[in-house]
């Protein structure tokens, strides 16, 4: 009881830290959820090309990035291109880095999606007169993306958990400021326990946000 | 001058001819059914029509004007023929009003207002206004039929075109659908309407070209085709048929 207070004594010293620490988990968080999502919509019209050839490259392009772990790819920009002469502050990377991942991920929710969809639907857009992009503007995304609402939604709690990553290439955001909380009065189980309850207080604000989001947009016809 | 006409039409599936050497005509106002085996090539003939499949030879002569040239705008072909599919096809994350809109604003340019009322001259005209706000989900066979139907004609096509509208209904959603392209046809629709519905042929009581392994065997009044033809092969698909689904 006694180590509780003073626990919580250092975590109003240490306040105003922590907090700018989950402000920045937040943008990171936040930005990189809606490039991601504006990154993977562009990635997953560019699979659907009658052009064969940026189809392919596209799908090398989402297979390159699905395969390459994150952090590798964080440590690569970050420690790797100052040699040719990129420096890039860790937010910077991160955010790339990021959504270049997150994108390739949404793509490939959106392409499933896209297979479950009724071909006739969009042969009869065809019939009608429909150009490709048309028919990829008003057929076939309006009915992805809500069918996707689980997958990309999912992919925004990834988002959130997975930002304590960017902490390792520097970024100062909240994992790292309860990190040095911790380093400085060695209440290691205190900090992360903290830490723990924060993140599940955020990942439970989103999965309330995706239920209702998914009730309203839901596909008529596909509701439980 | 016919509104279509068929010149010695071939389409090929790599080495296999699905349609060989068709001919036919379909003048302003006429409709006719096309009858044959299943894998005949009535969907494969339907689609080269417009342009969703491209023919290897032959011509398809549109008021006059050969739609297989190179540099012909097949979108704009498209928009002025009605197709109509067996598995209606409708948009499902839209309302039966927006599925007849859609095509009206995005692609003959109309406002919103314009769209709107133009679609629920047609709804009433299928006697669907009252479900103008359903999602094809919450619409029956024939209801969503119905919808397929006014979304074609919304945008004043100059042909519709038909590819077995009543194969995936009940009888009795069959027969009504079946009164409906007849009152179409009384209207002066020109209808091309592809069918193994041999109550549809009859009771429209239209012209029906009876295809057979990619060929048109016969071109006749429907009377004379559906029972004691001279020509055995079409005794047979129809006998065997009983009047019903081949
Ligand atoms: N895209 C394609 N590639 C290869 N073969 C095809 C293709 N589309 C159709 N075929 C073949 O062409 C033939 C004619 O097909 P089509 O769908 O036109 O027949 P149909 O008369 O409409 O038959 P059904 O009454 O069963 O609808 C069939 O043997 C079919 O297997
Ligand atoms: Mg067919």
């Amino acid at each position: 009881m006694l180590e509780l207070t003073g626990f919580s004594r250092e975590l109003v010293a240490y306040g105003p830290q922590l907090l700018e620490g989950l402000w920045k988990t937040l943008i990171l968080a936040g930005s990189v959820s809606l490039s991601g999502l504006v990154g993977g919509i562009l990635v997953f019209g560019l699979t659907l090309s009658h052009q064969p050839m940026v189809r392919r490259v596209t799908d090398a392009w989402v297979s390159f990035f699905i395969g390459m772990p994150l952090l590798v790819l964080l440590f690569l920009v970050y420690y790797g291109f100052p040699q040719w002469g990129i420096r890039l502050s860790p937010f910077e990377v991160a955010f790339w880095g990021f959504t270049l991942n997150v994108s390739a991920y949404n793509a490939r929710y959106l392409t499933t999606a896209y297979r479950s969809l009724d071909a006739a639907e969009l042969e009869a857009a065809d019939a009608q007169g429909f150009g490709h992009w048309q028919i990829f503007l008003w057929i076939i995304l309006p009915q992805v993306l809500r069918l996707s609402v689980p997958a990309l939604t999912n992919q925004v709690i990834l988002n959130l958990k997975d930002s304590s990553i960017a902490f390792l290439i520097q970024y100062t955001e909240f994992f790292a400021q309860v990190q040095e909380l911790a380093a400085q009065n060695f209440r290691f189980f205190q900090a992360y326990v903290m830490a723990g309850l924060v993140y599940l207080g955020l990942v439970s604000v989103i999965v309330l946000a995706a239920r209702r989001l998914e009730a309203r947009v839901i596909l008529p016809g596909l509701e439980r | 001058m016919a509104l279509l006409e068929v010149k010695g039409l071939v389409k090929r599936f790599g080495d296999r001819t699905v349609l060989k050497d068709i001919d036919f005509s379909l003048e302003e106002g006429e409709t006719k059914v096309i009858m044959g085996p299943s894998g005949c090539g009535k969907s494969t003939l339907l689609r080269c029509l417009n342009r969703l499949i491209d023919p290897d030879e032959g011509q398809i002569l549109f008021r006059g004007e050969d739609v297989t040239r190179v540099g012909t705008d097949v979108r704009l072909l498209r928009q002025r023929i009605g197709f109509v599919f067996q598995q209606f096809a409708l948009y499902r994350h839209l309302t039966a009003l927006e599925n007849v809109t859609l095509a009206l604003r995005k692609l003959k340019g109309l406002s919103g207002r314009e769209a709107d009322e133009k679609a629920l001259l047609e709804l009433r005209r299928m006697d669907m206004e009252t479900h103008r706000a359903k999602y094809p989900a919450q619409l029956s066979g024939g209801q969503k039929q119905r919808i397929a139907i006014a979304r074609a004609l919304a945008m004043d096509p100059a042909v519709l075109f038909f590819d077995e509208p009543t194969s995936a209904l009940d009888p009795e959603m069959s027969r009504e659908v079946v009164a409906l392209i007849n009152r179409l046809r009384f209207e002066g629709v020109t209808m091309l309407c592809v069918t193994h519905d041999v109550f549809l042929a009859r009771y429209v009581t239209a012209q029906v070209i009876f295809m057979d392994a990619g060929e048109i065997r016969a071109e006749d009044a429907p009377e004379r085709l559906l029972s004691g033809h001279h020509d055995a092969r079409i005794r047979e698909f129809f006998g065997n048929s009983g009047g019903s689904d081949a």
